[in-house]
């Protein structure tokens, strides 16, 4: 299978101190790929990086057999999706014209919001300012505004960030299923081992920056097998009992 | 690009930044009218408004440009929107857009001010006729600094998320700048400041004023223009403009 997001060497130093240290990761296309580490790991600015909103320091990146550079980034980032950190919204506008506004900037069909706004169940609140969404109706417009254009590539850094049990299971159902019925590749962040364990299929390990586990997940739990990913996790992080 | 702008006309729907700016432009005329009611500036109307209006620029057409620019970035910082479009867009038209919807407001709010000074000169009754060729000059000698400080706030808004400090930095420069046309021993000091150029470019001096008689035997003159400091003041503009958009193409979000 072709790797969709590849990186060699990926570093990045904030002051002289490496926030992600020589970094290789592989992501295979058409696959769930679940990217765990402790906080402060380097998660967020290793897919940032993959988004060019952070520069590397060393390192190539390479996303659909492209090398990342200025000539080449905005014609692979309009194939790439992405939730970073928080969702980024206009509080002052409605979920609806958040979405246009958008649109408009990524040149798709005009249809596209109303796929979505379905997609992520928003379309009875598409008139209502975002100001007054609760985080988890902000949660899910931030998603809609990733697959706004149905990339081929969605990058989500931990999307289920304060929403309530049920808000989790849907949006791990609802990633799921992108693979499956849009062909798309999901690159997933998450803190919660649950989480990665119950949606994705392929999985990197972060610890200090560095790769600890890179790999199909079954084979995580066949190369472990008593042990839950909790424990492979703590073991491979040398978090034991921290966390 | 024009569909980036149009982006920032659909980002500004309920923010009012046009109608701020109107405000802030009312006000600033509602202070220079009622300055007209002796006759004596009835006579020197029209010469006397381009001798004071550089002044009143100096102080509000910085303070404008805080709010425009202040009110146009905000709304990218508060919901986190700059890397949403980071990731979608080329960084150089980010901020190239967003300068033009902001510098379409300011130079809007210029033009109407110039143009309601013309017409309140009429209705007050100033002697003669309008001097048109000075007040263009005047008009293209608010705009040129109004553009720099502008550039100025817009870069500083769009890379500093806490807008107190653009509005610091901003009314800083402003009080600096209007402080240095009370130093005309000084031209350096004004010359040195983009906030000053409101009084370099100033080109009508006023002659034969005393405490006494104050404006019954004044008059004004047309000062020698030295366009040396115009070319300086659009080389400045360039400068803000290619090391702002530099800084923010460079920043990480």
């Amino acid at each position: 299978m072709d790797e969709i997001v590849k990186t060699t060497g990926l570093t990045k130093l904030y002051k002289g101190a490496a926030a992600v240290d020589g970094l290789d990761m592989a992501v295979r296309e058409g696959r769930i790929y679940g990217f765990l580490g402790p906080n402060g790991a380097g998660k967020t600015t290793t897919l940032k990086m993959l988004l060019s909103l952070v520069r590397p320091t060393a390192g190539e990146i390479e996303i659909m057999g492209r090398r990342l550079s200025g000539k080449t980034r905005i014609e692979l980032l309009r194939d790439i999706g992405s939730l970073i950190e928080s969702p980024s919204y206009y509080g002052h506008l409605t979920g609806e014209e958040n979405l246009k506004i958008l649109q408009t900037v990524l040149g798709v069909p005009k249809e596209n919001i109303d796929k979505v706004l379905r997609i992520v169940r928003l379309d009875r609140q598409q008139t209502k300012r975002v100001s007054a969404y609760s985080l988890g109706m902000k949660q899910r417009l931030g998603l809609a505004s990733a697959l706004l254009s149905f990339p081929r590539l969605l990058i989500l850094d931990e999307p289920t960030n304060g929403l309530d049990p049920s808000g989790i299971h849907e949006m791990r159902e609802l990633i799921k299923s992108l693979p499956r019925e849009y062909g798309m590749t999901v690159i997933v962040s998450s803190h919660l081992l649950s989480e990665i364990d119950q949606m994705a299929e392929d999985v990197g390990i972060i610890a200090n920056g560095k790769m600890m586990y890179q790999g199909a997940l079954y084979d995580l739990h066949r190369l472990d097998k008593p042990k839950s990913l909790e424990e492979i996790f703590l073991g491979l992080t040398g978090k034991e009992r921290s966390l | 690009m024009m569909k980036l702008i149009k982006c920032e006309f659909m980002k500004t729907r309920r923010r009012y930044v046009l109608a701020t700016a109107l405000v802030v432009t009312a006000a600033m005329l509602a202070w220079i009218y009622p300055r007209h009611q002796s006759s004596d500036l009835l006579r020197l109307g029209w010469m006397a408004n381009l001798y004071e209006l550089p002044l009143i620029n100096s102080i509000f057409m910085p303070l404008l440009s805080i709010i425009v620019s202040s009110r146009l970035c905000d709304i990218e910082h508060k919901g986190g929107m700059l890397k949403q479009l980071a990731a979608a867009e080329k960084r150089g038209q980010i901020y190239d857009a967003k300068l033009l919807y902001g510098l379409a407001i300011m130079l809007f709010c210029v033009v109407l001010s110039w143009g309601a000074t013309i017409a309140f000169g009429y209705i007050a009754g100033f002697e003669g006729d309008v001097p048109i060729r000075l007040y263009l000059l005047y008009l293209l000698f608010t705009a040129a600094p109004t553009i720099a400080v502008y550039i100025f706030q817009h870069t500083l808004s769009l890379c500093v998320k806490n807008q107190a400090v653009t509005f610091f930095a901003g009314a800083i420069g402003t009080f600096f700048g209007t402080f240095s046309m009370f130093l005309p021993q000084l031209p350096w000091l004004r010359r040195s400041l983009i906030w000053g150029y409101y009084s370099v470019l100033a080109f009508v001096g006023l002659f034969g004023w005393t405490k006494e008689d104050r404006y019954k035997f004044a008059h004004f003159d047309v000062m020698e223009i030295d366009w040396t400091f115009f070319i300086v003041l659009i080389f400045i503009c360039a400068a803000i403009y290619v090391i702002g958009r530099e800084i923010f193409k460079r920043k990480e979000l």
